[in-house]
């Protein structure tokens, strides 16, 4: 129990470069109300990025605000298959998801490189958790903060119109077109920093390290928004919710590594998760509403 | 809702704790943690001498806590942190990207990796010696890459150019093809580079190259190993021969190999870890240690060819 106490640091590190990844897939999915797939690519990119620069003698603060231009610019892409050439938006995504394999590959050089803390100066690692659960915590918060003031101002409101109603948008002039490009390109933005907290803290980037990212991601949302529901509905509170989301997740999923469960079952028990917390509320509301009817007669 | 899910979750870590409890009754002697990176035959090979050699060493003293990463990086770094944080008294990364999760979460518990090609670059160590020098060592499966360019003039002295086809996504695949490549242009052969992204454009680069080159090398590539039966259709039909980096592709698809045995490999790293665990070695100062590489050959697949098997080749089972 114990070894499961001293193993939780670990969890909630991991848990928040997630979760800073699932702020990112919570516009799209929750305000754009688009199941965005280019993350898979676009975490990968940020790392790709991130570590290439951190090798390359740059500090790692300026390596994290590359990695984030490098995930917006695929986020415009994935906007602009969708919007210009009308593409299904969960198609968009996986086309240049698709493309960004590539493109990270040339970046990378190689299908995987390393970037171990002892040797390069970066902001946060797995060797000291404690350090790297500080760092997370206030860069959460700081894009906690900045999102909370930036869709509160006029174009932030116009993203958020646009994700609840495009024909009412529309008509109050709003280019939703360009809303919804915004909002991929701030989304994958955010992603592609998380993937350079992750690279940061696991100590290398792998081609293959994006995958299924958008299941953990959406798994976040889905917790996040199911335990801050009762609470409020305050933005900051949904993304704070969402955030520690993550945090849940990695958690629920240290200790299923601990009890010695059959790790051929992880993907599955993910799946599983995800479904819970989707389908959960949606069947209490119908027993709820079955309960109601039963009452009446 | 809210509450019900809470309670769940409470639920779930109390039976987590309880079972934890449960196993940590019965520890006792050396704990090692053992990740492998994803389900393969020569990962599981190397395991499993690994294994095997630590019980041989040690007995009953030992206990294993096995995990699979299912071929996911993030997977492996949840697992090593779990490692960590039971403080094993040695840890197994078996593949590159475990062993550098595992570099990167402890400095202080000796790291033995095995399956990786070159320790140097995985670890971004400059001036790589061959010893690691901290708490890390491990034994590469790194078969003589020149000996196996060697083996294609060896095998087809006319050949003119050879296709060196692979997976771009893996690490250790690029470093073989770039090495055998130099040794194929000094041996007067011209290497072609055939790369596939994943099991799903395989069939197709693997049908180019058919097309355009005498004989084709592949590398110990985890994704050619795993989609080897679709290779093996292509060259069969084409009547193109296949040098293998390692026995399981060979099996599959190719009429020789330069190999290397996993389970040979997992042994000899289990013999290292026994020194260690007993205090008999300083894991600072231990090299990376190689196996080393039998001539095989396909008796099946050279009669469908029309090839005989030069001197020093054993018959591939």
């Amino acid at each position: 129990m114990i070894d499961l106490l001293n193993s939780l640091p670990g969890a909630l590190a991991q848990g928040l470069v997630w979760g800073v990844m699932a702020i990112g897939v919570f516009l799209t999915y929750k305000i754009l109300g688009i199941a965005d797939l280019t993350v898979d690519g676009s975490i990968c990119t940020g790392a790709a990025v991130c570590t290439m620069m951190i090798i390359g003698g740059s500090p790692a603060w300026l390596a994290m605000i590359c990695a984030f231009l490098a995930g917006t610019a695929a986020g415009i892409l994935t906007g602009l298959l969708h919007i210009l050439l009308g593409i299904p938006d969960i198609l968009s995504g996986i086309l240049t998801q698709m493309a960004l394999w590539s493109i990270n590959l040339k970046i990378l050089g190689k299908a995987n490189q390393a970037l171990p803390a002892r040797s390069f100066s970066v902001v946060l690692s797995q060797l000291d958790n404690v350090r790297s659960i500080i760092v997370l915590a206030v860069l959460s918060a700081l894009i906690i903060g900045l999102l909370y003031l930036f869709f509160g101002t006029e174009l932030g409101s116009a993203i958020r119109a646009t994700g609840n109603n495009p024909v009412m948008s529309r008509a109050q002039g709003i280019n939703t077109g360009v809303m919804s490009i915004i909002g991929l390109a701030l989304s994958n933005g955010i992603v592609a920093l998380s993937g350079a907290l992750l690279c940061q803290y696991q100590g290398y980037t792998d081609i293959n390290m994006g995958r299924g990212a958008v299941v953990i991601g959406l798994a976040a949302v889905v917790i996040g928004t199911a335990v801050t529901k009762r609470i409020g509905s305050n933005f900051a509170l949904k993304l704070t919710g969402v955030a520690f989301g993550a945090v849940i997740y990695y958690t629920v999923y240290q200790v299923i590594i601990f009890a010695g469960f059959d790790t051929d079952f992880l993907k599955m028990f993910s799946a599983i998760v995800v479904a819970c917390f989707l389908g959960i509320p949606y069947v209490s509301k119908k027993i709820k509403h079955m309960k109601g009817r039963k009452k009446d007669a | 809702m809210k509450k019900r899910i809470i309670s769940l979750l409470l639920a779930a870590l109390l039976i987590a704790g309880a079972l934890s409890l449960a196993s940590c009754g019965k520890k006792s002697g050396y704990v090692v943690g053992i990740c492998q990176f994803a389900p393969h035959e020569a990962l599981d090979a190397a395991t499993k001498g690994f294994k095997d050699a630590l019980v041989e060493a040690l007995g009953d003293e030992v206990t294993f806590d096995e995990q699979n990463a299912a071929g996911e990086p993030a997977v492996a770094v949840t697992q090593i942190n779990s490692f960590v944080s039971k403080k094993y008294d040695l840890i197994l990364a078996n593949a590159t990207p475990v062993l550098q999760a595992a570099y990167n979460a402890t400095n202080t518990i000796p790291i033995l990796g095995t399956s990786v090609t070159e320790y140097g670059s995985a670890l971004q160590i400059e001036n790589f010696n061959g010893t690691c020098g901290n708490n890390v060592s491990g034994t590469s499966d790194l078969a003589p890459l020149d000996q196996q360019a060697a083996m294609i003039k060896e095998w087809f002295p006319e050949a003119k150019k050879a296709g060196l086809l692979y997976c771009s996504a893996e690490a250790n695949s690029d470093y073989q093809v770039k090495a055998v490549s130099g040794y194929l242009r000094d041996l007067g052969i011209e290497p072609v580079l055939y790369s596939f992204s994943d099991s799903n454009d395989i069939a197709a680069v693997t049908t180019k190259a058919c097309s355009e080159v005498d004989v084709l090398y592949i590398p110990t590539d985890n994704t050619a190993a795993n989609c080897v039966e679709t290779i093996g259709n292509i060259v069969k039909t084409a009547k193109t021969p296949v040098i293998a980096g390692e026995a399981g592709i060979c099996k599959g698809c190719g009429i020789a190999t330069l190999s290397i045995d996993y389970y040979a490999l997992g042994r000899k790293t289990g013999e290292m870890a026994a020194k260690i665990l007993k205090g008999e070695a300083d894991i600072t100062k231990m090299p990376i240690e190689y196996v080393s590489a039998t001539k095989l050959y396909s008796v099946e697949r050279c009669a469908e060819l029309g090839l005989t098997a030069p001197e020093g080749y054993s018959p591939l089972n």
